[in-house]
């Protein structure tokens, strides 16, 4: 065991003193330091500075002096009501897109790991959509949308479906969004739910089988259980990740019609650029951030299940 | 009996026959984005526009190649992309290997094992909006906004932790045995890292390289934020660019997204055995 690596080097073989001596005995620490800098640097500094920002107001004249306005910016978050719309509208999406991504994905790996073992070069070309560009992602999906010349209303008209304006919709907007999030992403908890299926022990079902159980009973008291540590890491980083969208309705919508699709990155984004208030958009920075370590909290304590 | 296990048969049979039929579907809704971006890429913008839409471009064209790589500068932004995704893989895979090798390896006093694991595992979960004002006035600040060395820097605070744990999962699963073998025979701690560690999990290094370089490559809102020149922004930025609040460029961003989506489906190919770790951190071994 290197585990301990105390005992796995006797002192005799040890090359002799000096500056290789030094680095030989410290090289647990040395081997880590540049990592844990370098984050320190770029994480915990960020976070700080975010404070000091989040209780000023921030003149977009870098000559103009920071005033202090204490905890008036988070109280801001309280009364601006479109803070409050775009928390809604980042809730529903999150909800909503990984919902339908796990049912989707999950449903497709039990129905193909039963019958379609050897997927090979298929399964990697189900996994495309996952590993582009999302901006590539989003043109794309505002090509299909496109009210006037757009596939979607080439369909939608050949099955003798009303056309719609999609993506510049009211009531559609926030669902063409999902959707084109869903064509991303279903793939990946697919993936991970193939994976977890793959190593799923052989006799608890066989047992089960012998006691006669039918395939909906071994698969809500085998498959699930056994894939609850999977299904917990491909849900949180979904979560994780829907949380932060913002290219899709940059281009897709740009947070309209009516701002039914502004998320909080877009309009944390929008209030730091266009609207020069970085001091208000650091204290909603922040309070992403708060969310964000009371999910990847609860995470972590899955992931120590997992390993 | 018969009868029953006949029925049971059909069932077995119309399963399959679904699962055929879904993974078919699956398929098509997969690809046929992917082929639509680059089938109007090759359209003249007349075809493009046409309704009902030609589903086969009929008068194949490189001229939005020659507009958005020749005449506009699409292949500066691609090399500023492939630069500083290059330079981000770089830095953060030698770093993420030696730290990945000291939390797999290494023992540390007062748990700082684990409990700096979960650290650095938690900065990769920060949402980039939340250090994009910092960065922004950090860089301002030290007038590197709009320089490739900026994008570096900012794309290497989630690059490196996630070559961080990538490695360390690679990491542990090799035998130590090796490793000690080497120190018995004379190594150094560092040299059997080095000389045996090393080239044993040279796949996991190469997946954990190819999967950096295909999230910088990928990203979007930091750079969108540092950089505002044609010397330094990224070619999301500029495909961005030509989607404007009163046209859209169809032919020219189609090429450009087209083509910024080659280099990734080539990429997906090659590490397609890693994928799992790599999409879950190193959590879900595949």
């Amino acid at each position: 065991m290197l585990k301990s690596d105390k005992g796995t080097m006797p002192k005799s073989l040890r090359p002799g003193g000096g500056l290789e001596h030094w680095t030989e005995r410290h090289l647990r620490y040395l081997m880590l330091a540049p990592t844990v800098l370098i984050l320190l640097a770029l994480t915990i500094f960020p976070s700080v500075y975010m404070f000091y920002a989040a209780v000023h107001r921030i003149s977009p004249n870098p000559d103009l002096p920071w005033e202090f306005v204490g905890i008036g910016n988070f109280a801001r978050l309280l009364t601006d009501a479109q803070f409050h719309v775009a928390l809604r509208n980042t809730a529903v999406f999150t909800i909503a897109a990984v919902t339908l991504e796990f049912l989707l994905g999950l449903g497709l790996a039990l129905l193909l790991d039963r019958f379609i073992r050897r997927l090979g070069f298929l399964k990697t070309m189900l996994m495309i959509p996952m590993m582009l560009p999302p901006i590539a992602v989003a043109i794309t999906w505002k090509l299909i949308y496109e009210p006037q010349f757009g596939v979607l209303n080439e369909i939608m008209f050949l099955l003798g479906l009303p056309v719609q304006a999609w993506a510049g919709d009211v009531n559609l907007a926030m669902f063409s969004i999902i959707v084109a999030d869903v064509w991303q992403w279903t793939p990946f908890i697919f993936l991970l739910m193939l994976a977890g299926l793959a190593s799923l022990p052989v006799e608890p079902y066989e047992a089960a089988a012998l006691d006669g159980a039918s395939s909906w009973r071994q698969f809500w008291d085998l498959t699930l259980p056994f894939l609850k540590p999977v299904i917990a890491i491909a849900l949180l980083l979904r979560v994780m990740d829907a949380l932060r969208l913002f290219d899709l309705v940059f281009i897709l919508t740009g947070g309209g019609p009516a701002d039914r699709t502004k998320v909080l990155s877009l309009y944390i984004y929008q209030v730091a650029y266009r609207f020069a208030d970085p001091g208000y958009a650091a204290a909603m920075s922040l309070f992403v951030l708060f969310v964000t370590i009371v999910l990847s909290t609860w995470f972590m304590k899955r992931m120590r299940l997992a390993e | 009996m018969a009868t029953i296990r006949t029925r049971s048969r059909i069932r077995e049979l119309l399963l399959r026959l679904s699962a055929y039929l879904a993974i078919l579907v699956a398929l098509i809704l997969t690809l046929f984005p992917v082929y639509w971006i680059a089938a109007n890429s090759f359209k003249f913008d007349i075809d493009i526009f046409a309704v009902p839409p030609e589903w086969v471009p009929r008068n194949p064209t490189l001229k939005h190649y020659d507009e958005a790589f020749v005449q506009r500068p699409f292949l500066r932004y691609a090399l500023n992309s492939f630069l500083v995704a290059v330079g981000t893989t770089a830095i953060s895979v030698t770093f993420g290997t030696m730290a990945g090798y000291a939390l797999a390896r290494f023992s540390y006093p007062w748990q700082w094992r684990k409990q700096i694991s979960f650290w650095i595992l938690s900065t990769r979960m920060m949402p980039p909006i939340v250090s994009i004002i910092p960065l922004y006035l950090f860089f301002n600040y030290f007038d590197m906004l709009n320089t490739k060395s900026a994008l570096v820097i900012a794309y290497t605070a989630f690059n490196l932790p996630f070559a961080t744990w990538m490695m360390k999962s690679y990491f542990q699963d090799l035998p130590v045995e090796l490793e000690e073998a080497a120190i018995v025979d004379g190594d150094t701690r560092w040299g059997a890292f080095l000389h045996v560690a090393l080239p044993l999990a040279r796949p996991g290094l190469a997946a954990t390289a190819i999967f950096c370089l295909i999230i910088s490559w990928n990203e979007f809102l930091l750079s969108l934020v540092i950089t505002l020149t044609e010397q330094s922004q990224t070619l999301p930025i500029g495909i961005a660019g030509r989607v404007t609040q009163y046209s859209t460029y169809w032919g020219e961003i189609s090429a450009a997204g087209f083509m910024a989506c080659v280099p990734i489906v080539i990429f997906a190919f090659i590490v397609q055995k890693h994928l799992v770790r790599g999409l879950s951190l190193g959590a879900v071994k595949g």
